[in-house]
């Protein structure tokens, strides 16, 4: 582990505390006395700015500080959450990010353009800062820019001290140290603050006092009763001094006395401290810091200026003193933090590559665990055939939970378009809200991430042309606000996502006639085109919709693009609307792009594999068939189209015939459809294998898989399927026709 | 042996930093996200030193440090709190509940090793 190490985490962190911060900004604006989102917003701010210090990212940590400022006087109900403020958060949230960035490129200076922001919104930020609040708010911009003093002084600190000109061997440091009786139980052990003060300079002299122990009856060996009289040579500052014995200060007595002090300071810690005059005075000789002639001038003194009892705590070093009120100041600037955080102790992060590596493997599994079964059946030895049945069965969980390490919530992906929505509804000067419903049906990481572009294009696209403004709406009696939904659900080993707006619905004659008009259908196919289909040409390619075009919807990325990116996971989409209500987009993906359940099928000589999810039913093809030349089973009244398997990918055996055909119902989104086969041969663990470049054009078939005899199957791509016996159908039947 | 400090924060990168820092100048280091998980860890081993975030998750640092005072094995054991700008009110409550020593957030990892060399020696 080095530091290149961390820095990854913290960029990580990062990120994640920036996403859980603009999220919580986004909902504080419908919500502004919600303590826990106030608090989380503050909290990310804040864990940011500390471990920015920590890698030295004093950029960082300089602007954090005034978002920070900024938030804990929201925190402090001094400043009220209002919509620019919101937004400025926002834009320092997205400034946060780019600099991230620039810390992730490594680069020493921070580009001109990047400084620039940062003063912007700086700028704009300390408006918010410096705005008096009635009562106990006005020391606030004092307070924060102590803090900022406070904070630079720590920075100071840190930094070599100026070399003073060299002190002469009487010029000794005297510090006088009485522990408090508890330092030992709380963990401090007095040597070791002598040792570290030792690493400031030299010690000349100590005296180590022992007049508080007790007689040993009465001694507690727990209870500290030591003190020290030190003598030290060092070129540091009192601070530095004090700051060593900063975690007992404030239960033992300390005196720290300058070289250069007066006599008078030596007479009041004299009579400050517990032990005999006399005796302190001969130990200050002992140690160096005074000479005979000066000690007995100084009790004469103290003589002769009668009772006046210097107060110890006005000895109590002055400068710390002045700390403490700087400290006080930021006190009050911060109050405590709550804690409303995800557990992060559940979780650890994982390479994505180490988990494709595991899955594959389990993939290997599999197909390895498929052969033994084989090699076991084929012996007979029933013990044999018992194991290998349990190493299946185990293999299979391990498969389950391989393939769930790759799931991930959709809320997050989903909560990323809050900001995309009020982006935009503000751009278009449209009023929308954003409702988001079944955030925590999890999919495949690959699959979310693929996902995000078409669904915002999706989104935009709902904004931009599905929802009316505001005086439309209003006209058709609808709410002034445009709702959006985003919808996401587990339905038949698939996951839909919807996109859904109460928008004024797709004009299926505009759509229509632009089709015609740029040759994708011909009028007469017009005609006999369903709703659905009109709506879906939206996706065809060359559908351009430029008329339409601005620079929200129209980013050169039209819908066809959308359509390819979802089928090239899988997945299908397709449009529904309601003219005057509305328009919904609906996704449709696999949940997994790996393994999956199988049922094997056999076709003459080849077999192959259906998605278990789609498998309906299976029932006996002679049956419920009609006619041998209609394309369709009336299976129990109901109109089944179907496809022989045999005859799709013309692999007829001519000599062959088989007595029972079945047939295997299977079902995609709405479209069921039955598969005539020859043989079924169960189901089994498939690992999805990609087919190669070459297969591009083939229909029918959407990758293959191996089995543990080692034959390759191939596996059926049922949409494309379920799409081509609807062409089948509407063949025959125009066939029927014109016979 | 070299001493063993635990690191209890429940931010990752900044115990990774810290441990960095840490075993640089030759401690041993043991990395906990709550409090929760520090007792679990400690679980009667010795441990020369704890370094505690005070907000945390699960168990914050707080009741951390009291659990940690209960068990006679770490009844000397120094606590060093890291506490926000200073939060006077949470640096009390650490007090009481047995940790003397803090470090304030933001901190650079010599101002950590400065406060650790204050406490243990390595």
């Amino acid at each position: 582990m080095d530091m290149d190490d961390a820095l990854q985490t913290f960029m990580a962190e990062g990120h994640e505390l920036l996403e859980d911060m603009e999220n919580a900004l986004l909902s504080i604006e419908s919500d502004p006395d919600n303590e826990d989102t106030i608090n989380a917003i503050f909290r990310a701010a804040h864990t940011i700015k500390g471990s920015a210090g920590l890698f030295g990212l004093n950029y960082l940590v300089t602007f954090t500080h005034v978002v920070e400022s900024v938030l804990d006087r929201v925190r402090a109900r001094e400043v009220a959450i209002s919509t620019d403020l919101v937004a400025l958060l926002l834009s320092s949230c997205d400034h946060l990010t780019d600099l991230m960035d620039w810390v992730a490129r490594g680069e020493d200076d921070v580009s001109d353009s990047l400084a620039r922001k940062s003063l912007g919104i700086e700028e704009n930020l300390k408006v918010f800062l410096d705005t008096p609040v009635a009562g106990a708010g006005e020391q606030v911009s004092a307070d924060s820019s102590a803090a900022e003093d406070g904070h630079s002084a720590d920075v100071d600190a840190d930094e070599p001290p100026v070399a003073e000109p060299a002190l002469t061997e009487k010029d000794l440091w005297h510090i006088s140290l009485r522990f408090g009786p508890d330092v030992l139980r709380h963990g401090m052990d007095p040597v070791s603050f002598i040792r570290y003060l030792a690493t400031l300079g030299t010690i000349h002299h100590i005296e180590t006092l022992l007049d508080a122990i007790p007689d040993a009856g009465n001694m507690d060996p727990e209870t500290c009763y030591t003190g020290f009289e030190i003598s030290l040579h060092s070129t540091q500052s009192k601070e530095a001094i004090e700051g060593v014995f900063e975690f007992v200060s404030e239960e033992s007595q300390i005196h720290i006395l300058a070289p250069d002090c007066l006599q008078e300071e030596y007479i009041r810690l004299i009579k400050a401290l517990p032990e005999e005059d006399m005796k302190l005075g001969e130990i200050l000789v002992r140690c160096g810091t005074l000479t005979h002639r000066e000690l007995e001038s100084a009790l004469q003194q103290q003589q002769s200026s009668g009772n006046s009892l210097q107060p110890i705590g006005e000895m109590l070093v002055e400068k710390n003193v002045v700390n403490s009120e700087v400290v006080n100041a930021a006190v009050r600037k911060q109050k405590t933090v709550k804690e409303a955080r995800p557990p992060e102790a559940s979780l650890i992060r994982v390479d994505a590559d180490k988990l494709d590596n595991l899955i594959n493997l389990v993939g290997e599994l599999i197909i390895a665990g498929a052969g033994t079964n084989i090699l076991a059946l084929r012996s007979g030895q029933s013990d044999l055939i018992e194991s290998t049945e349990t190493l299946s069965r185990l293999v299979e969980e391990v498969r389950d939970s391989a393939l769930n390490l790759r799931m991930v919530q959709i809320g997050s992906t989903f909560n990323r378009f809050q900001r995309v929505v009020r982006d935009v509804s503000q751009e278009l000067g449209k009023d929308i809200r954003l409702t988001i419903n079944g955030g925590d049906t999890e999919l495949d990481k690959t699959v979310v991430e693929k996902i995000a572009d078409p669904l915002t294009h999706l989104v935009r696209n709902s904004m931009d042309h599905g929802i009316e403004a505001e005086e439309v709406r209003l006209a058709a009696g609808k709410p002034a606000h445009g709702s959006l939904m985003l919808n996401a659900y587990h339905d038949a080993g698939s996951i839909v996502i919807e996109v859904s707006d109460d928008g004024g619905g797709i004009h299926k004659d505009r759509i229509l006639s632009k089709a015609i008009e740029k040759g994708l259908i011909s009028e007469n196919s017009a005609a006999a085109m369903t709703d659905k289909d009109i709506f879906n040409l939206v996706f065809e390619p060359g559908f351009s919709t430029a008329d339409q075009v601005s620079n929200l919807s129209g980013r050169g990325v039209g819908m066809d693009v959308v359509r390819r990116n979802i089928e090239s996971l899988r997945g299908t989409v397709e449009m529904d609307s309601q003219d005057g209500q509305g328009t919904m987009a609906r996704i449709r993906l696999p949940l997994t792009l790996a393994i999956i359940d199988g049922f094997l099928v056999g076709v003459n000589q080849s077999a192959y594999v259906i998605p278990l999810d789609m498998v309906v039913e299976c029932v006996e093809y002679g049956a419920w068939k009609e006619s041998d030349n209609s394309h369709c089973l009336n299976l129990r009244g109901e109109v089944l189209p179907y496809i022989r398997l045999s005859e799709y990918f013309e692999t007829q055996n001519p000599g062959h015939s088989s007595e029972r055909e079945s047939v295997v119902v299977v079902r995609f989104g709405d479209s069921k459809v039955g598969l005539v086969v020859d043989r079924l041969m169960g189901e089994f663990q498939t690992v999805i294998k990609p087919l190669g470049k070459l297969f591009n054009g083939v229909g029918g078939i959407s990758g293959f898989t191996i089995l543990g005899s080692g034959d390759v199957v191939l596996i059926l791509d049922i949409p494309s399927l379920i799409n081509d016996a609807g062409t089948l159908l509407y063949q025959t039947d125009r066939q029927a026709m014109t016979a | 042996m070299a001493k063993n400090i635990m690191v209890v924060d429940d931010s990752a990168s900044l115990r990774q930093v810290v441990a960095i820092a840490l075993k640089g100048a030759g401690y041993d280091v043991t990395e906990a996200c709550d409090g929760k998980d520090a007792l679990s860890k400690l679980n009667g081993q010795k441990v020369h030193l704890v370094i505690s975030d005070v907000n945390m998750p699960n168990m914050d640092g707080i009741t951390f440090v009291k659990e940690l005072k209960k068990n006679p094995s770490y009844k000397f054991t120094p606590v060093i709190m890291l506490t926000t700008e200073s939060q006077e009110g949470k640096k009390k409550e650490g007090q009481a509940a047995g940790a003397r020593a803090w470090v304030v957030k933001p901190f650079k990892p010599e101002q950590m090793l400065s406060a650790v060399a204050k406490l243990i020696m390595p």
